[in-house]
């Protein structure tokens, strides 16, 4: 699989790391240099710096074989505009964006995004672990 | 009308002063309490204090009802994702972005937001312009510069005075459409001359624009001054 990882924070750069590590083509992509930096020299996949939602960038790595691309940065906006550019401009067709935000779930539904909730799953483990624990 | 300004920057509240000495009804929206409060104490209309980017925030300030919906904060990805909620979520007649890196200006269009005004591009232009307006400006702009009509006056300086409009290097995305001389209006041909005081009237586009301006400069007549 080729895989596009936009954000390389605590969520994208584990990812990419686990991805990578599992023998998928994985590229990411990050406006800070010193978050790809953090990949360490183990990753062997691509790093591409710049402004997650351009055009040049996105092509720069590798968007238009992209089987998934992933938009994993913290910020609700930019994984919303990330994927709107993936689906119309470059008709990736699996594109999945991370929730940040739970109050913008809407947003994304709205757009026809599909997410990942990570707020919503966290407290759903941490109910149910609760919860069976009591039982 | 009923609209809606997302960003109290100093685009938003100037923005929101004007449509009110319009007589508009609007709201602002603006993430910054303080921002809020200064604005409040200047100006008298309703302001809600959240994020513009989600929807309840949206449902508050009223765009059911809106008219007009302006997304100008300083980030290029909330305006986007403020017009694409107004555009697929609500019936909104026009919703308008401001861009502010123009390297954004396609990215919006390719996403179906085609009212934008890019403000870092406006002013660059009018500076711009503003430097050689004796020389060369820009008449009208078509489809947001996508074809422009130039004026270039003919001064005795000017390159291209008594050249035929056959021997003139032009870049290949432009048209000398007519030459205004005397209130009289030229259908230039190859064998038209440039006099001193005509006005050249070019259709082209922004990008050529500033070729044509270097050849201007730079002697963009010299073959024909080679020949004499």
């Amino acid at each position: 699989m080729y895989i596009i990882i936009v954000g390389c924070g605590r969520l994208g750069g584990t990812l990419s790391e686990e991805l990578s590590d599992a023998g998928h083509n994985v590229s990411v992509i990050d406006r800070e240099g010193s978050r790809l930096e953090a990949l360490g020299s183990g990753f062997n996949g691509l790093r591409v710096k710049g402004i997650e939602y351009d055009s040049k960038v996105l092509k720069e790595a590798g968007i238009s074989r992209a089987d998934y691309l992933i938009a994993a940065t913290s910020d609700d906006n930019l994984n919303i505009t990330v994927s709107l550019v993936a689906k119309e401009t470059f008709k990736v067709r699996r594109v999945i964006a991370r929730v940040n935000e739970p109050s913008k779930k809407s947003v994304y539904e709205l757009l026809n995004i599909q997410t990942i909730n990570p707020t919503e799953l966290i407290s759903y483990i941490i109910k149910s672990r609760i919860e069976g624990n009591s039982r | 009308m009923k609209s809606i300004v997302i960003g109290g920057g100093k685009i938003g509240s100037n923005l929101l002063k004007t449509l009110k000495e319009r007589g508009y009804d609007v709201t602002l929206v603006e993430k910054d309490e303080e921002t809020c409060r200064r604005i409040a104490e200047d100006i008298n209309t309703s302001i809600i204090c959240g994020d513009g980017t989600d929807i309840d925030v949206l449902k508050d300030a009223g765009i059911n009802d809106a008219d007009i919906i302006a997304a100008v904060t300083g980030l290029d990805e909330e305006n986007l994702v403020i017009c694409q909620i107004a555009k697929k979520g609500f019936n909104i007649g026009k919703s308008i972005a401001r861009i502010n890196n123009p390297k954004n200006i396609e990215m919006f269009k390719a996403l179906g937001v085609d009212q934008t005004v890019c403000s870092t591009e406006v002013i660059a232009n009018l500076i711009e312009y503003e430097f050689d307006r004796d020389i060369c400006k820009i008449v009208q702009t078509f489809d947001r510069g996508t074809m422009i009509l130039v004026e270039v006056s003919v001064n005795e300086q000017n390159r291209w005075l008594h050249s035929f409009v056959k021997d003139l290097l032009l870049p290949s995305e432009c048209v000398i459409a007519s030459i205004l001389r005397d209130g009289k209006v030229i259908y230039p041909r190859g064998d038209t001359q440039i006099m001193k005081n005509d006005n050249i009237h070019i259709v082209t586009n922004r990008a050529t624009l500033l070729e044509i301006k270097k050849l201007l400069h730079n002697g963009g007549a010299q073959h024909a001054k080679q020949k004499k």
